[in-house]
């Protein structure tokens, strides 16, 4: 540690009293008058030290600091550093030393218990100073090299004080790294001065090896810190910056140490065994596990959510106007729009954000038991050396320090990692559990508001169930009608005009096989095969099987009158024969309701004119003559007659406001069905 | 004869009235193309259906990793050493397992309930759409019949062409017949259908709010029940924060941790 002693009054006075004296006999009073008060003078010394030191110290915290504005406060920061605390230390210090200066007898021996007392505090206190003291004078440096702001610094302390000299600032930074180490030697003097057996002895020799602990504590903590800050930083290096870094040096280190961790693994050399170590390594490699573990797990949780986030019901329109469709619309909107996304972002805040920077703080621990590995193979090649050669470079004597400054790093402050990172992660835990517990809360307040407005809020659940089931399986049905009633709309019927002379043919046809079996074709059939057909576009034919030998159903036999054969049954369309002047006339409706049947014994056929006596008309209609009568859309009229006088089905006769006529059929429709089940529309 | 009763006062080729036409359409429009309406039913359902789907199937997935949060966790050797930490994470377990069971009664509740029925609702519109392709089919034909007669009552009235105005008319009767049976049956039943979402839809999605009911009391009870017993008290948003950083400095104050 650098010295630079103020000047020192005792040591002219030691001299000229020791010229003084000097006779001898009486030597031994002499010297034991000498002793005391040379011990007294430096007991003074101590004390007199102690108060201009605090009193430089406060004119530098006061003053000096609150002039220097043109600095930026963070400068200030890491140049006074922690001045303030050692301010009241000190000065508390000061006053209980001054204190024992009214018990003359046993002084020496308070002195000592004083420091004592004050040993834990003083080395708290000036570790962290003499920790960022390195950085301090980084600051120094650059602003001298700022011409215009150095003078202007030097003005302010010169003003305050004088005695700092040129080199200013330096020189009142290092003031309090110079107090803390001169304790020891001050103490020393007294102790070099004070009889053996007297009972302070025991007590100052003490409180001097304790002062000086405190002095190699400091001494140790800056140089952890220095090792700390060199190796946790995990530098981006790009591709060229490695290479860069790459020399002879570097290489032979790795090689140097992949042959010694081949040795290790081979046994051929004993691995330096640290269990206390190794538990803590594992412990820290458990916690590591646990974080990136976790993080990963949630980040998935938080994608989870936001693809459910994207479905939005509420955009649906159904065109349902109220019930349960609606509430539900609302209910869905609501929490999309306030439980959800706050739920999203209290997770983000306070489990997303704390994971990530508890597992960024992993990087400096692992880079660091990663050093300390390789600086573990570099040592024990090292001693190996040792014991070849005898002794060892300048550069392996710092290999080993590093490696022990790591190790004693690691173990010191791992456990307090380890612990500190459980914490957290638990404190994480639980907030995750607290938000899901506020979610559900959220959501279920606004969701029995909306059941409360459902039409069978109060039945049990399990009675509910029941009712929708039944529900459903009703209106399956209903929809399983609606789905045939569609499909029984079938192909119109067939309309392509027959060949010519075609009509002998079809008359054949229709004799040999009825009407039901004759079947049209739609589209030209070029057969492939030796029994496949060749038909142009309308040409009957008369079904005779409706599959082949192989089982085939798209694929019939037909007969075309004259040849037999097989034809796609794609191409063809049932047949109806247009009916003859003699069967059109006194026609009956079951005839003519045959000829809307097809051949084909799976359809159904078309349904008639309703036979409900209450129909809606659709359409407005205007009554043109006596016999009909007038209809407005919506109106509910009576059918009397489905049919007119001739029985033509286009007419029907209804009732409507009283009076009585014909109108169109097509223009009236069935009523809709009664609401079942209570879910009818609030009207 | 009154087979075409409307012929009156209309224009020759019109053989269904505009008005019948365009409600046609309308009802039509309402459950499908896009022309006169913004909204179409069966697009609505078809879409609405396959994001439900969609949603519950990133419902469980959510659930999933919620357990495997837990999982994982218990499987870290740590477990063995910390006995506050084993019965944490055991206990967060138990209610991640829990939840996880009841989210898979809700989602099949839903699929029950609400998105089988969509399905079914959906189903019934290829029918449709197939029925009226068919009627357009038989006016189409309709009016090529019409427009043949038509041509044969222009001419002179000579014996052949009488003979063949009759066998054109005769020709004419079943296509007029079909078209009209079919026209008036889908005018009957498109409303019909398109009404009967209303009764059809309601108890799907009353059963799907009782379903978020029913797990999210649940939910509250598991969670609440675990804060309690992990001895947390919930505390406000900034002082979680607060606590956060407090975390984080004491671990910055280590020097093994890097500062950035």
């Amino acid at each position: 540690m650098p010295q630079k002693e103020p000047a020192d009054m005792t040591s002219h006075g030691d001299d000229a009293l020791s010229s003084r004296t000097g006779a001898p006999g009486g030597d031994d009073r002499l010297s034991e008058d000498r002793s005391l008060l040379q011990q007294r003078l430096a007991v003074r010394e101590l004390l007199d030290t102690e108060v201009s030191y605090l009193h430089v110290l406060q004119l530098c915290a006061s003053d000096i600091r609150s002039r220097l504005q043109q600095l930026p406060q963070g400068d200030l920061d890491v140049l006074f550093s922690n001045i303030d605390d050692i301010i009241k230390v000190n000065s508390r210090l000061l006053h209980d030393l001054q204190e024992t200066a009214s018990r003359e007898e046993e002084q020496v021996q308070l002195i000592g218990n004083t420091f004592l007392e004050f040993q834990e505090e003083l080395e708290q206190v000036y570790k962290v100073y003499c920790a960022s003291y390195e950085q301090a004078l980084l600051l120094v440096e650059t602003y001298r090299k700022e011409p215009e702001l150095q003078r202007e610094i030097q003005g302010i302390i010169e003003a305050v004080l004088p005695q700092a000299g040129p080199s200013g600032l330096s020189f009142l930074l290092v003031i309090p790294l110079q107090r803390i180490t001169k304790y020891p030697l001050l103490l020393q003097k007294i102790l070099e001065n004070t009889l053996p057996d007297a009972s302070a002895y025991a007590v100052l020799q003490r409180a001097t090896s304790a002062l000086q602990d405190v002095v190699t504590n400091i001494n140790e903590y800056k140089r952890r810190k220095e090792v700390a800050s060199k190796y946790t930083k995990v530098e981006p290096l790009s591709l060229r910056e490695r290479l860069a870094r790459i020399n002879t040096h570097t290489l032979s280190k790795k090689t140097t140490r992949l042959s010694q961790l081949l040795k290790q693994e081979a046994g051929l050399v004993p691995r330096t065994e640290d269990k206390e170590f190794d538990d803590l390594e594992e412990k820290f490699h458990w916690v590591s596990l646990c974080v990136t573990e976790l993080k990963s797990n949630v980040a998935a949780y938080l994608d989870n959510l936001e693809a459910f986030l994207r479905f939005r019901p509420q955009d649906y329109n159904l065109e349902i106007p109220g019930g349960p469709v609606v509430q539900y619309c609302y209910l869905a909107r609501d929490l999309q729009l306030q439980a959800f996304p706050e739920f999203k972002q209290q997770l983000e805040a306070q489990v997303w954000q704390p994971l990530c920077s508890l597992a960024k703080a992993l990087a400096g621990p692992q880079n660091l038991i990663k050093k300390r590995l390789d600086k573990l193979l570099d040592f024990e090649r090292v001693e190996e050396k040792l014991l070849e050669v005898g002794s060892m470079t300048y550069e392996e004597e710092a290999a080993r320090h590093t490696y022990q400054a790591l190790n004693s790093l690691l173990v010191a402050e791992l456990p307090q990692f380890n612990q500190l990172a459980m914490r957290w992660l638990s404190q994480i835990l639980c907030a995750f559990v607290t938000l899901q517990r506020d979610l559900a809360k959220q959501v279920l307040q606004r969701a029995e508001d909306s059941l409360a407005q459902l039409p069978h809020h109060h039945l049990s659940e399990p009675a509910f169930r029941k009712l929708v089931e039944d529900a459903l399986g009703q209106t399956s049905h209903q929809l399983h009608a609606f789905q045939e009633n569609f499909e029984k709309v079938l192909p119109p019927p067939t309309t392509q005009p027959l060949l010519p002379g075609a009509e002998r043919q079809v008359q054949a046809l229709l004799s040999r096989y009825g009407p039901g079996k004759l079947y049209q074709v739609t589209s030209n059939i070029s057969g492939a095969g030796t029994l496949d057909l060749t038909l142009p576009r309308g040409h009957i034919v008369a079904l005779l099987q409706n599959k082949d030998t192989k089982g085939n159903s798209s694929r019939w036999l037909v007969d075309t009158g004259g040849h037999r054969g097989y034809v796609p049954a794609g191409k063809l369309e049932v047949y109806h024969v247009v009916p003859t002047e003699e069967e059109l006339r006194g026609q009956a409706r079951p005839h003519k309701d045959s000829q809307h049947q097809t051949p084909e014994p799976t359809s159904a056929p078309v349904p008639s004119v309703p036979t409900v006596t209450q129909v809606v008309a659709v359409y407005p209609f205007v009554a043109r003559s006596s016999h009909e009568v007038s209809l407005q859309a919506g109106q509910r009229v009576t059918v009397l007659e489905a049919h007119d006088k001739k029985g033509n089905p286009e007419w029907s006769l209804v009732e409507v406001n009283g009076q009585r006529g014909y109108v169109p059929s097509s223009f009236l429709a069935r009523a809709p069905s009664p609401a079942p089940w209570g879910w009818s529309l609030p009207s | 004869m009154s087979w075409i009763p409307f012929k009156i006062g209309q224009p020759k080729k019109q053989i269904v009235p505009k008005t019948v036409e365009r409600d046609f359409e309308r009802e039509y429009g309402k459950l499908q193309q896009p022309i006169l309406l913004p909204c179409r039913l069966e697009e609505q359902t078809k879409r609405l259906q396959k994001d439900m789907r969609k949603s519950t199937d990133a419902d469980l997935a959510m659930s999933k990793s919620a357990v495997k949060i837990s999982l994982d966790l218990l499987s870290n050797p740590l477990c063995e050493q910390d006995q506050d930490f084993l019965n944490m994470v055991t206990a967060l377990d138990t209610a991640m397992k829990r939840m996880d069971a009841f989210n898979q009664e809700k989602v099949n509740q839903i699929q029950k309930t609400v998105i089988e029925p969509l399905k079914k609702f959906g189903s019934v519109f290829p029918s449709l759409n197939m029925a009226v392709k068919r009627r357009e089919q038989a006016l189409q034909d309709y009016r090529r019949l019409q427009a043949k007669v038509e041509k044969y009552e222009e001419k002179e009235k000579t014996g052949p062409v009488l003979a063949k105005l009759h066998q054109a008319r005769e020709e004419l009767r079943p296509v007029r017949d079909d078209f009209e049976a079919k026209n008036k049956q889908l005018l009957d039943e498109m409303p019909r259908f398109y009404n009967s979402r209303l009764d059809y839809f309601q108890p799907s999605f009353e059963s799907l709010i009782r379903a978020q009911v029913v797990y999210y009391s649940e939910m509250h009870k598991i969670f609440g029940d675990l804060t309690q017993q992990l001895d947390q008290p919930g505390c406000p948003d900034e002082q979680r924060e607060r606590e956060n950083e407090a975390r984080l400095s004491e671990l910055r104050a280590l020097s093994i941790v890097a500062d950035d």
